[in-house]
């Protein structure tokens, strides 16, 4: 069996942002693994395959050991990945971070004007997340802006390109809202309109040729306006093994949602087990747990039957074929999502994540 | 690529030291398995030395390959890496 690609370590759930969209569960986790447990599981997942570590959280600086995890997964062999909103982040810690062998940052931004960049996050984080990108732009690791695009924000995607550009970014990731968490409960304020969708197309593909060479775009596109859903994942239990700030293996960050499945701890488990052999890793890897019309589908090894969670949370069932897809019977539930969303008004205000 | 040109990798572009994973070039958000005379090559580019001085070192540890053939690739490996954005040119 091949190990996972990518090990996503989830070191705290703390956030000084409160983003309407965050991808943490709304069960927000209070425990955190210790540096050494953390370096430890750096080791393992680098001896199960791994090459790549994402350390992100909430928001990973929150962590006063986050050298120190940089460099156990650095010496581990990791290429290490820090996912940071850029609050917390001083000169000092990023030549720290440096020095201990950080090979990328990817900095995120809400939106290109400051007052509804902070009215989303929930905090005032604009200015300073400008300031700490002047900081990341003078140090040698690669440099990469996320933004998460919805109905609010989508239209000044434009300026979302000049704005990473000016800031020194080599690469763009403009990543839309994923209905899970946060997020599905503030969908009807933030689902884009189709037209909007489709203009944000169009202007990303002269963008992406124009800036060809100097910065790269990456677009997420949203997947109630797919025709046939995203490989979740890369497949359950297939390339990345998620790690919550208490230890829990996860086969996705969303995975703790779908009723009956535990998630075996690092601490009690190697991860090895956990990969190979744990029920939760195991439970819908291959293809023995698909239903029709995904166990016939000629689609099946391209995107797994699409996500379990989004299966569950939108028809009550984690081995129905993900409902966004053209071929689920149950197809017609996102179509009436998006019938609601393209014919009246977003809803107005939004729940914020709280803190765990 | 002009023989005096100076490559160097992108930030955030490195050869993987780990011995399990012999030829792997890490890269954000994903890796390359290089093939051939690709780690060889980029063991050279330290972003000091030009690219005529890292074809003359390849010949030096390589005297059997074909001098010519050897110069052609050379150039044309650091030429994909610099269209992908994964490496800098003085």
């Amino acid at each position: 069996m091949t190990g996972p690609r990518a090990l996503i370590a989830e070191l705290t759930h703390r956030c000084p942002l409160r983003c309407a969209y965050c991808s943490n569960p709304l069960r927000l986790e209070r425990n955190e693994l210790g540096t050494a447990s953390w370096t430890r599981v750096f080791g393992e997942a680098a001896a199960l395959g791994a090459v790549h570590a994402h350390l992100t959280g909430g928001e990973p600086l929150a962590r006063a050991d986050l050298a120190a995890l940089v460099r156990g997964a650095r010496e581990a062999q990791l290429y290490v990945n820090l996912i940071t909103s850029g609050i917390g982040l001083s000169e000092r810690r990023m030549e720290e971070l440096v020095a201990a062998g950080l090979d990328h940052i990817q900095l995120s931004f809400q939106d290109v004007d400051e007052g509804a960049a902070d009215e989303i996050a929930g905090a005032r984080v604009h200015a300073r997340k400008l300031a700490a990108a002047e900081i990341v732009r003078r140090y040698p690791v690669a440099f990469t802006v996320n933004i998460v695009v919805h109905r609010r924000n989508l239209d000044r995607l434009d300026r979302m390109i000049r704005l990473a550009e000016e800031l020194g970014a080599s690469r763009l990731e403009a990543a839309h809202v994923q209905y899970y968490g946060w997020a599905l409960e503030n969908r009807p304020a933030l689902m884009p309109t189709r037209a909007q969708v489709e203009r944000s197309l169009a202007l990303l593909a002269r963008e992406q040729e124009r800036r060809k060479g100097r910065m790269r775009i990456d677009y997420v596109v949203p997947d109630y306006y797919a025709r046939y859903p995203k490989a979740c994942a890369g497949g359950w239990g297939r390339s990345i093994m998620v790690i919550d700030p208490a230890g829990r293996a996860l086969p996705c960050h969303a995975a703790g949602v779908i009723p009956g499945l535990e998630f075996d701890n690092v601490e009690q488990r190697p991860l090895e087990w956990i990969w190979e052999k744990s029920p939760a890793f195991r439970r819908f890897r291959g293809e023995d747990w698909m239903r029709e019309p995904c166990r016939s589908c000629d689609r099946r090894a391209i995107d797994f039957g699409g996500c379990r969670c989004q299966a569950f949370l939108l028809t009550g069932c984690a081995e129905n074929a993900d409902p966004v897809c053209s071929l689920s019977p149950a197809h017609s539930l996102v179509q009436a999502i998006v019938e609601a969303t393209n014919s009246g008004e977003p809803a107005l205000g939004w729940v914020y994540r709280s803190q765990p | 690529m002009s023989p005096q040109a100076i490559p160097r990798l992108a930030p955030g572009c490195r050869l993987s030291e780990d011995p399990r994973r012999p030829g792997l070039l890490l890269i954000p958000e994903g890796e390359l398995r290089l093939l051939g005379p690709g780690p060889e090559i980029l063991r050279r580019v330290d972003g000091r030395r030009t690219l005529a001085a890292i074809v003359e070192d390849l010949r030096a540890a390589y005297p059997q390959a074909d001098p010519a053939r050897m110069e052609r690739e050379t150039a044309a490996f650091l030429e994909r890496l610099w269209e992908r954005g994964l490496l800098r040119v003085e």
